[in-house]
């Protein structure tokens, strides 16, 4: 435990030691939620007020902001728990680009320890990373209209450390299969591009293709972006009925804004968001340990 | 006792043989050097010693310890310096000696005595809380050297130590690690490309193809191998040709090639007039290299 301790150590400073990875990181996040400001503010909010509007109600501005808060910073905190550990993991291939990893197995420390100290760092940078991002999130709703129950802000942690799993899940396997620079580079550039659309965060569902949204309801990332468009924008959207505005028009921005998912016809409850992202970080973690024993193996038969 | 014992070695990739049934020992407290040109074989074999690469045939013992099944153990009496420095460069020099010797369960207290006296055996203690990236070369070797030595190995293994070092650091370098062999008894495994780092060994391992072409004390190969020179200074060259001698002119002088330091001596008592201003020199560690490496042919 020793070991494993101190390499987790190692390379979780090795990544807040390096500016160079850390400072983007860390920008990533706001940067993200200046451009969803900059660019995507008004569309939404204009989207917001049109499910309202289309009854003949009104929503006020304080409200029209609030929801439109939570869900920019529930599609932050979706794409940068798996895109943040994609570049957390750059500390593995980075290892293998210097030979520090052939350094390292010249001691006795096992392989399966040492992929195991890169998960487990992975996950605490992620994690870290997604708390800072949380954390301005919040100020940031806290500025637009504070709508969040303590059960609200308990479940977003809850959620984002689930779905910081899944990412470090994932790049750990992804990452496993990278061996240079280059190769760390072109991973990240295509999940920071393409996991904000294939998770549903940087668009409602409903404004996708139909067959583009039964694809989307298929991945398990979607489910983590559902949940926290749930308990980001939950009980903003509730307060809309304190405006008087009908409970179907409450339910039709839920839907409109993925708080409520719908697979092929069929409503997804919130227990069973939780049951498919737990599944499939289930799945990702017994997929890394059967590429570590796989490994051990291979060497071993040789 | 031998330190290290190697018996048929072999590794292969594919069609070629990297390392074809090499065999040698290395004593205990011995300075061993492992010779030879790039894709000899060197890094295969001591990938191998390490553990880090699998072979294909024939046994390896380090410490005592055969690392099919003491792989373990076989590790901790290793220390290795490779010729890249592999040392974490945004760490200071305090964490990469913490975090390398937790790996063989070295920490707190226990640490804290053996940085103190690492500190004192390179003089670290000036540097120790600056980052690597920001020291010179020779400053991270001896941290490399170091953090090798942080678990008190019986083997140090230096892969090419020296190479792109400025000669004052190669000797600050060599300084130390012959201090650690008088006073430790450690034994060195050095591999490097400068033949006058291996004229000092003990016993000597001439690679080529994957194969061991030569072995032995520096002497031995030299005997072997070269033949001497004498340099003979203000001969005449007309009585040197008349005598029938081979020569080429040098410097200020002219040299003549010998079989061996008896042929020399005979050569000096038939024409004692000529060799009044002389010497006599054995052949190079680089020319036994060039010897067994490159004109084989003519020699062996």
């Amino acid at each position: 435990m020793t070991t494993l301790r101190y390499l987790v150590a190692r390379n979780c400073k090795l990544f807040f030691k390096d500016k160079g990875v850390l400072l983007p990181s860390l920008l990533a996040p706001l940067i993200l939620l200046f451009l969803f400001l900059a660019f995507l503010g008004n569309v939404y909010r204009s989207s917001i007020r049109s499910v309202v509007e289309e009854g003949g109600f009104a929503l006020s501005g304080g409200l029209v902001e609030s929801i439109a808060s939570g869900w920019l910073v529930s599609s932050l905190l979706a794409v940068c728990a798996v895109s943040i550990a994609f570049t957390a993991n750059l500390i593995m291939v980075q290892d293998k680009v210097t030979g520090a990893v052939n350094d390292l197995r010249v001691t006795p420390v096992k392989r399966q320890t040492l992929s195991v100290s890169y998960f487990i760092s992975t996950f605490l940078v992620t994690a870290c990373v997604c708390f800072i991002a949380l954390g301005a999130g919040f100020v940031y709703m806290a500025i637009a209209g504070w709508h969040l129950s303590a059960g609200d802000v308990f479940l977003t942690v809850a959620d984002v450390l689930l779905l910081t799993l899944f990412g470090t899940g994932f790049s750990a396997i992804v990452c496993r299969f990278v061996k240079s620079q280059g190769g760390i580079a072109a991973v990240q550039a295509t999940v920071s591009s393409a996991y904000g659309f294939l998770c549903g965060a940087y668009m409602p569902l409903a404004n996708m293709a139909a067959w583009l949204r039964d694809l989307v309801m298929c991945l398990p990332g979607t489910y983590g972006t559902g949940l926290l468009h749930e308990h980001l924008m939950g009980g903003a959207i509730e307060a809309v009925t304190g405006e008087g505005v009908p409970p179907q028009f409450v339910t039709a921005l839920k839907e409109g804004f993925d708080c409520s998912l719908d697979f092929f016809g069929h409503g997804v409850p919130e227990w069973a968001c939780y049951l498919v992202l737990g599944a499939a970080v289930a799945v990702l973690l017994c997929v890394f340990v059967l590429l570590c024993m796989a490994e051990k193996k291979g060497r071993s038969a040789k | 006792m031998n330190a290290i014992e190697i018996e048929h070695l072999k590794k292969y990739y594919g069609e070629v043989k990297a390392v074809d049934d090499v065999s040698f020992t290395v004593e205990e407290g011995q300075f061993f050097a492992f010779l030879g040109v790039n894709g000899a074989g060197k890094s295969t074999t001591i990938s191998v010693l390490c553990g880090r690469t699998p072979r294909d045939g024939g046994r390896v013992k380090i410490g005592g310890f055969d690392i099919d099944g003491h792989l373990d153990e076989a590790k901790k009496s290793l220390g290795v310096v490779f010729q890249e420095c592999v040392l974490d460069r945004a760490l200071s020099v305090r964490d990469n000696l913490k975090y390398r010797a937790a790996l063989y369960g070295i920490a707190g207290a226990k640490f804290t005595e053996k940085l103190q006296t690492l500190c004192d055996l390179f003089d670290l203690e000036g540097f120790l809380k600056r980052p690597v990236g920001k020291l010179s070369g020779g400053q991270r070797r001896r941290v490399d050297i170091a953090r090798a030595l942080v678990h008190d190995p019986k083997i140090l293994i230096l892969d090419e130590p020296t190479t792109g070092l400025d000669p004052q650091t190669r000797r600050q370098v060599w300084d130390v690690v012959h201090a650690l062999r008088k006073e430790r008894g450690l034994t060195v495994f050095l591999t490097t490309h400068y033949m006058e780092e291996a004229a000092d060994a003990d016993r000597v391992v001439i690679l080529d193809g994957g194969k061991v072409l030569a072995e032995g004390t520096p002497l031995e190969l030299k005997n072997a191998y070269t033949g001497d020179f004498i340099t003979l200074y203000g001969a005449d060259e007309s009585e040197l040709q008349k005598a029938g001698l081979d020569y080429e002119k040098v410097g200020n002088g002219v040299r003549i090639f010998v079989k061996n330091t008896a042929e020399a001596t005979a050569l000096i008592l038939k024409y004692p007039a000529l060799f009044t201003d002389y010497e006599v020199t054995k052949g190079g560690m680089d020319d036994v290299f060039l010897a067994v490496t490159g004109k084989r042919g003519e020699r062996l």
